[in-house]
């Protein structure tokens, strides 16, 4: 099975399990054949605006308009079969 | 001249009624608004006034009715979604519980509201449980901080809680809701926010006119550690077998963020369920409450223009008797 570190790598490089979930849904959604396919897609859009505050005060917002997960993937792609190769 | 111009601005229901020339040089140029002393100096007003307002309440009227069909619509829309996701966090409070009255340090307090208005006090419940919450937490050593979602809960916590806000998101709603949004939310709080505790307040959807304001408790995993070493429901945890190569608290980690972003997408539909329901009944009481002005409106309507009438006939038969007399 996968090597016997303490920790999955995708928590090493500091993903949560929500992120890593994410990212294979993405994955599988892409999988799928064409009219299944854009209606899977318009269940991933992501839109918010999240703003932080420290003491009081905001700090300026930001828009989470989310099509990184599309990079990531691709990334993660390329790392799980390197590692795969491995083992 | 100016008795022609006001005739023209539109007294057609009252034919009969010429307006005295000395009222009219004073108020044509200004506005038809005016009080009319009767003959015997009762006061009443006039039939423009009350004309306008009815027309005004009459278009409040049919604007509500279509807000409240809109809202049901919507509702329609939510409502399924919601109900399926009731089998998403189900499975996370039968292994791990929900224990609102775990005694933490530092608990974080996740206010669900709307953006919009017009919703009845469903927001202001939401607000008054969160700061009831943070009151119960208080104590020596302890902190609340608080994430609000929503415009609405932000404007009301922002005038006494200020300092105590750690995270504020807005425009959730304008994609349809849907867990890959949700869930990226979710990661950013716990990416941004440290807790012992989340406790997620939000307004569970019953039906159609009842909304419960809930509060879902997702714990920590050294929390999770802690409280099944104390026993009781959260002790059976070592009886449970691990496949795989992780370790229990490994395990424990994946789980509470898991269960973490499935309990706010449960929070977050529930919530706007109950938004579109209560909108709804709003709407609904506010375009009775519109008809029952509009009646009221239409009597003193009639009223007034009865007296002008009777005023009219009184002058005109004075004056003729008194020519003839």
């Amino acid at each position: 099975m996968a090597s016997n570190a303490a920790v999955p790598f995708w928590r090493a490089a500091g993903m949560t399990y929500i992120t890593y979930s994410n990212i294979c849904a993405n994955l599988v959604r892409n999988c799928l054949k064409e009219p299944y396919k854009t209606e899977a897609l318009t269940r991933e859009k992501v839109h918010f605006s999240i703003s932080k505050w420290t003491d009081g005060k905001p700090e300026k917002p930001s828009m989470y308009l989310f099509t990184i997960f599309f990079v990531l993937s691709q990334i993660w792609v390329f790392s799980l079969s390197f590692l795969i190769h491995f083992l | 001249m100016a008795m022609a111009a006001l005739r023209r601005e539109g007294r057609r229901f009252a034919p009969l009624i010429s307006p005295r020339p000395i009222t009219a040089v004073r108020s044509s140029p200004i506005a038809p608004t005016y009080e009319d002393e009767g003959p015997i100096g009762v006061r009443y007003i006039s039939t423009q006034v009350v004309r306008n307002r009815m027309k005004s309440v009459k278009n409040i009227q049919k604007i509500t009715k279509a807000m409240k069909m809109v809202a049901a619509s919507k509702l329609r829309a939510v409502q399924t979604k919601t109900e399926n996701s009731r089998g998403l966090w189900q499975p996370f409070t039968a292994l791990l519980g929900d224990l609102p009255s775990v005694d933490v340090k530092k608990s974080v307090v996740v206010t669900i509201s709307s953006d919009k208005g017009l919703c009845g006090g469903i927001n202001s419940t939401a607000v008054k449980i969160s700061k009831g919450i943070r009151k119960l937490n208080s104590g020596p050593e302890k902190e609340t901080k608080y994430v609000v979602l929503g415009e609405k809960a932000k404007a009301q916590l922002i005038r006494d809680s200020k300092k105590d806000i750690e995270l504020i998101i807005t425009e959730l709603q304008k994609n349809p809701l849907n867990y890959t949004q949700v869930s990226v939310l979710a990661d950013e709080i716990l990416k941004n926010v440290e807790f012992d505790a989340l406790r997620i307040v939000f307004n569970k959807f019953q039906s159609v006119v009842s909304f419960l304001p809930t509060v879902s408790t997702v714990l920590s995993p050294e929390i999770v550690e802690r409280e099944a070493e104390s026993g009781g429901k959260l002790g059976d945890l070592d009886n449970y077998e691990i496949e795989g190569g992780e370790t229990k608290g490994e395990i424990l980690q994946n789980l509470v963020e898991f269960q973490f972003s499935c309990v706010m997408f449960n929070a977050v539909l529930e919530n706007a369920c109950s938004e579109q329901g209560a909108r709804m009944s709003a709407m609904d009481s506010s375009s009775r409450n519109a008809g029952d002005m509009l009646d009221r409106l239409t009597l003193t309507y009639n009223r007034t223009r009865q007296a002008s009438i009777t005023t009219e006939l009184i002058e005109i038969i004075s004056g003729a008797s008194a020519l003839e007399g």
